[in-house]
């Protein structure tokens, strides 16, 4: 049947030239996808990007250039376009998408809109604002050799969030700071200390031995026993840890033996919990140096594959200390610094001070190679794969323009043929999910919480914000009042966050009615009253909501398409403010439908 | 220098993380050639050029055209008239300063009267958009020279990819869900020994809590044995039998209530696949029994020393076992049991690789080449993927086109479906007819569509006729291909410029299979398929 529809390249090629079309990232994917446009005849064309152009984009994001490290990836990717093609009319925006200057009048001025986005937020958000304004959307994302194509159209298909997703892995405060197992929670801590040490201060990201682990039953008759061991430390708990670092000088030293020695012999004195687990063993930054048998290295190649001993990790950690300590100073007071997985001394920093807490909590350490890709949530990415991708999207997009959404498909692209032989699996659309709490006619949904222990500003951060991807709601209880319990106006409600849910009589089987007027969008939130919710569990979603993905077949294919190419775009995972959701999996495209992946893939699907 | 090589680190990290630094090294030292800089030679070019091969050259006698401009990032306005090799190289060397960019302005055809040894110096040759016949020529010229041949070229909303190379080997295929190598079922010495030294019964709960999950599943299998006269176990009911058997020696509290430990349930996780028998399969075997493997000359690459070598291994010293691979998974444990168990596999794995490598000596020696000629890098990581090691061989083009040697087969069992790829390989068959008749593609011209559509539709039956192909092709798909007139629309260009590049990738670092031989993109349905030829 498609065949004697004919191409629709040729008898498009002249009214493509009307059309203006959004491109949402100009990194990996979206630097082939506007070379692919303006020679496909699109000429009216705007790309945001918020992000600037890394040393590592280079191998694979064509449009820039080593002198471009550090501009604006929109404004080079749009300059460097019209180098070649200078009839095309490009507007390029150094911005994030969600900002509200991009609200849905700017979206509706698109006949089209492309994500190249490399993280779950943004792509939540786009795909709310092409739904308000009701204007097609082709999303993409790849993973090393893995890619995937989809179409979105308002009540025609599934939208981005119909189908659950993965949740992104958290760890428990007390695994962090009191009973790391596994590599992971050794990073995690690095990441938290770096940011302690040198970055913004975050109360959610405490470092030091956490006294109210739920495992320990307080025993009052120890509390003496743990004071003295812990002289040193409860004084520096009274000052902040920034504080305390700056007090001594960033000493190296002291640093090495609070981190490494006291807190740790502190924890042993929390006996209970080593009874089942080994107990982590402290190590002392003089015992070490004597030691110092420097360098036994296991691993061979580049210097970064390799795993250095204690003694070199010790020496590792005291250099980057003074490293950063001084790039602090140049900064001038009050500065900060943002760990960036690409600047070497805070790599550094990570790299060391992880696996010195891996050695002492009997873990195999590992080399800065292997930090880098678990602390930097790195994906691999190459040119061939997004090459591959940009070229679908775009013949997506001539179906969608040539009025055969219809035609469109669902694409996957595999590492190699399958077993039937196939390279790519087109699969048709699915029609929109019903209860889907973003794109049904009325979304609902139903949370369980604690209403007394609940604050509202974890309702609005973590419930709405995080877990609903809203950007400024606002609440109202339906209690025949319409109470106002979170303004997006500033300064209006902000009294109101510091108190529990139960404060303004929400209780369970209460209803919130939740908008977000940038998004256009409106939520109904039933409260379920619980108080026995799991250890470190704030909230659940019940019902057909994110929470319950599917079992993935096997381990490696989750670990396969559980990944996104963190290419471009919105707020980098890497920087700041990303830690509570500190994970493998970034949020991404090829996550969020990892669950459509893994259901098409043998024996579970028709069409592989 | 260190300075460079962090650079390139930075540079090239996320691509380092899928092939590493020996497939990067191997990237660097390749030089490739491709034939006609269109839309979708620079594609793949420029894809190969990003990642940071050593060096192209690309031949191409045609002058830049207003046409090539309208669908080539490579080629600008101001191009126009000049010829194409140089003004495609230039913009392609600025993607990367690292690589080495030539050209040679004249035609394939002409190289191919002149110098047809010229091909002869290249990792490897791409041609793109090429006439049947120069395809033929070339595809003879690097069959009998060795270098890989990769054709490549979309026609409308198709693309095609043909590999040509009498032989590729692969050390590193990648497998997608391997098993380990742990040796369960026929411990060697010094992991008996290394088992026999743990005492599960008489050691302290933590201990016992922190042995890692392979000493506990060869404990318990020890007892298994004994009392199953030594046969592992087999089905689906002797295997949950077993686990019951590990489940039983969690250590009990007081009360008699089990502990949690976790590296027992690992145990009991891991029981599926460890105790999969140690055997070497058929594709392994298949390498051993090979003639280039019997017949070891001064001339034998060093893939087919190492694999006779791992036979000679396999026969005299492994007790029919591949060299151990001397990698454990992660597991739990404390450091010191961990490490204490890995070292046992990694020596072993060490010991067999020497053994291996005396055994590279003695061939390199009995054709009287020295014995650096392989490194002992070489020969460890050959070991470490001996259970994967792949070769593929495809069909000459020669082969494809002959009248005799056709696979006629793949063609009439792939036509089942009239709509699949298969017909789309054979209309553009038909077109390379088409244009040996009439010196130019169908429908280049629009006034010429319909005239065109007869035309075609007599090269169509008589290739059927021809090759004695017992199947019918729509006329729709007829009409389709002469609509097409032979454009080359960037954005199947650009997949193709993406997956041509990335077997080109896959052909140079030697590692990951590439596809055998014949692959068809329809752009318009979004699918793919791949076939023998």
């Amino acid at each position: 049947a498609l065949i004697s529809k004919g191409p629709p390249y040729r008898k498009l090629a002249d009214s493509l030239s009307a059309c203006r079309v959004l491109v949402v990232g100009a990194g990996g994917i979206g630097c082939e996808l506007l070379k692919n446009l303006v020679l496909t005849g699109f000429k009216n064309i705007e790309v945001i990007d918020l992000d600037t152009i890394d040393v590592s984009n280079l191998n694979r994001q064509f449009l820039f250039q080593k002198k471009h490290v550090g501009k604006s990836k929109a404004q080079v990717a749009k300059e460097s376009v019209l180098q070649f093609c200078p009839t095309a009319n490009i507007t390029a925006y150094h911005d994030s998408i969600m900002n509200p200057e991009y609200n849905v009048e700017f979206f509706r001025n698109f006949m089209l809109v492309m994500n190249a986005l490399d993280n779950r937020a943004a792509r939540n958000h786009v795909n709310r604002m092409c739904l308000a304004a009701d204007i097609p959307l082709i999303e993409s994302g790849t993973a090393g050799y893995l890619g995937q194509v989809t179409v979105i159209k308002k009540g025609l298909t599934e939208c981005y969030e119909c189908q659950p997703k993965p949740t992104q892995k958290t760890f428990p405060g007390c695994t962090i700071r009191n009973t790391p197992s596994e590599p992971i929670h050794c990073i995690v801590w690095a990441k938290y200390l770096f940011n302690q040490l040198f970055g913004e201060e975050d109360a959610d990201q405490e470092v030091s031995p956490d006294t109210a682990d739920p495992e320990l039953t307080w025993n009052p008759a120890d509390t003496e026993a743990r004071a003295t061991a812990s002289d040193q430390d409860g004084d520096i708990k009274r000052v902040s840890t920034k504080d305390w670092a700056r007090s001594t000088g960033y000493d190296t030293v002291k640093l090495f033996n609070k981190l490494f020695k006291d807190d740790i012999q502190y924890l042993l004195t929390m006996d209970k919990l080593w009874k089942k687990r080994k107990a982590p063993l402290p190590l002392d930054w003089l015992e070490i140096q004597k030691l110092a048998c420097p360098q036994e290295v296991t691993g061979t190649g580049l210097k970064d594959q390799q795993v250095l001993g204690v003694a070199g990790y010790s020496q590792l950690f005291s250099r980057s200390v003074e490293t950063l300590r001084s790039m602090l100073a140049d900064k001038g007071d009050g500065a900060e610094l943002v760990w960036d997985k690409d600047d070497p001394p805070a790599m550094d920093f990570v790299t060391a001070a992880a696996n010195l807490r891996m050695h002492i909590f009997s873990m195999n350490m590992k080399s800065r190679f292997d930090i880098k890709s678990m602390a930097g949530n790195i994906i691999p990415a190459i040119a061939t794969t997004n090459a591959v991708i940009a070229g679908l999207i775009v013949l997506e997009a001539l179906k969608i323009l040539s009025g055969d959404v219809e035609q469109c498909r669902t694409i996957f692209l595999n590492k190699q043929p399958n077993p039937r032989k196939k390279l790519l699996v087109p699969c048709a659309l699915d029609p929109p999910s019903a209860n889907c709490y973003v794109c049904a006619s009325k979304p609902e949904v139903t949370v369980k919480l604690n209403v007394h222990k609940t604050l509202v500003l974890a309702l609005q951060d973590k419930i709405l914000k995080e877990k609903f991807g809203m950007v400024a709601p606002d609440v109202q209880i339906e209690d025949g009042k319409g109470t106002i319990l979170i303004s997006s106006e500033e300064g209006e409600t902000e009294a109101n966050n510091s108190k529990f849910l139960s404060d303004f009589g929400i209780r369970h089987g209460s209803r919130l009615q939740v908008d977000d007027f940038l998004q256009d969008y409106t939520l109904l939130v039933n409260v379920i009253h619980c108080e026995d919710l799991e250890k470190d569990v704030e909230f659940e979603v019940v019902g057909d909501a994110p929470d319950k993905a599917p079992t993935p077949p096997s381990a490696q294919e989750d670990k396969n398409v559980a990944n996104g190419n963190k290419d471009s775009a919105e707020p980098s995972t890497s920087s700041k403010g990303d830690y509570q959701t500190q994970s493998f999996e970034v949020s991404c495209f090829v996550t969020a439908v990892g669950a459509i992946i893994s259901r098409s893939q043998p024996p579970f699907g028709p069409n592989r | 220098m260190a300075a460079t090589k962090t650079a390139k680190e930075q540079k090239y990290d996320r691509q380092l993380r899928l092939w590493g630094d020996h497939g990067q090294e191997e990237l660097e030292n390749a030089h490739v050639c491709l034939i006609n800089s269109t839309a979708s030679g620079t594609e793949i070019l420029k894809n190969l050029v990003l990642p940071g091969i050593g060096a192209f050259t690309i031949v191409d006698g045609h002058k830049v055209s207003g046409e090539d401009v309208g669908n080539n990032f490579f080629l600008s306005n101001n191009s126009i008239g000049r010829n194409r090799a140089q003004a495609a190289t230039e913009l392609l060397q600025e993607l990367n300063t690292d690589v080495s960019g030539n050209f040679v302005e004249e035609s394939p055809d002409k190289l191919l009267d002149n110098d047809p040894e010229f091909f002869h110096r290249f990792t490897l040759v791409i041609g793109v958009q090429l006439p049947e016949s120069t395809c033929l020529r070339l595809g003879s010229v690097l069959w009998n020279a060795n270098v890989p041949f990769l054709v490549c070229r979309t026609y409308g909303l198709v693309g095609y990819m043909r590999l040509v190379v009498k032989e590729h080997t692969v050390i590193e295929s990648h497998p997608d869900n391997a098993l380990e190598d742990l040796r369960l079922d026929q411990p060697f010495a010094e992991l008996k020994s290394h088992i026999q030294s743990y005492d599960l019964e008489g050691m302290g709960k933590k201990d016992h809590g922190h042995t890692p999950w392979i000493i506990i599943v060869a404990k318990y299998l020890e007892k298994w044995f004994s009392e199953h006269n030594f046969q592992l176990p087999k089905n689906y009911k002797e295997k949950e039998a077993f686990k019951q058997l590990i489940r039983q020696g969690i250590l009990k509290n007081e009360k008699g209530t089990p502990e949690v430990e976790e590296n027992f349930e690992e145990a009991i996780k891991n029981v599926n696949t460890a105790l999969n028998p140690t055997k070497i399969s058929n594709g392994v075997d298949d390498l051993f029994n090979g003639e280039q493997c019997n017949d070891i000359t001064s001339q034998t690459p060093a893939f087919w020393v190492m694999t006779r070598a791992v036979r000679e291994f396999v026969q005299n010293d492994g007790g029919g076992n591949l060299p151990v691979r001397g990698s454990i998974p992660d597991m739990i444990a404390d450091s010191e049991k961990f490490i204490n168990l890995q070292n046992v596999y990694r020596e072993k794995a060490m010991q067999d690789a020497s053994v291996v490598s005396k055994h590279v000596e003695s061939l390199l020696q009995s054709v009287g080449k020295p014995s650096e000629s392989i490194s002992e890098q070489d020969i460890k990581l050959f070991c470490k993927n001996a259970a994967f090691l792949r070769v593929v061989r495809c069909r000459s083009l020669a082969e494809e086109y002959s009248v005799e040697t056709v696979n006629k087969d793949a063609i009439t069992c792939s036509m089942d479906g009239a709509d699949g790829e298969m017909v789309l390989y054979l209309m553009l068959r038909s077109v390379d007819r088409f244009y040996q008749q009439h010196s130019r593609y169908p429908g280049v011209y629009n006034y010429q569509v319909e005239e065109d559509i007869s035309k075609l539709k007599l090269c169509v039956n008589s290739l059927l006729q021809e090759y004695g192909l017992n199947v019918s092709v729509k006329d729709d798909y007829i009409h389709e291909f002469c609509r097409y007139g032979a454009a080359e629309p960037h954005t199947v260009a650009s997949f193709l410029g993406g997956s041509a590049a990335q077997e080109a990738i896959k052909l140079i670092t030697r590692q990951f299979v590439p596809f055998n031989n014949t692959f068809v993109y329809n752009a318009m349905s979004q699918t793919t398929a791949t076939f023998q030829l």
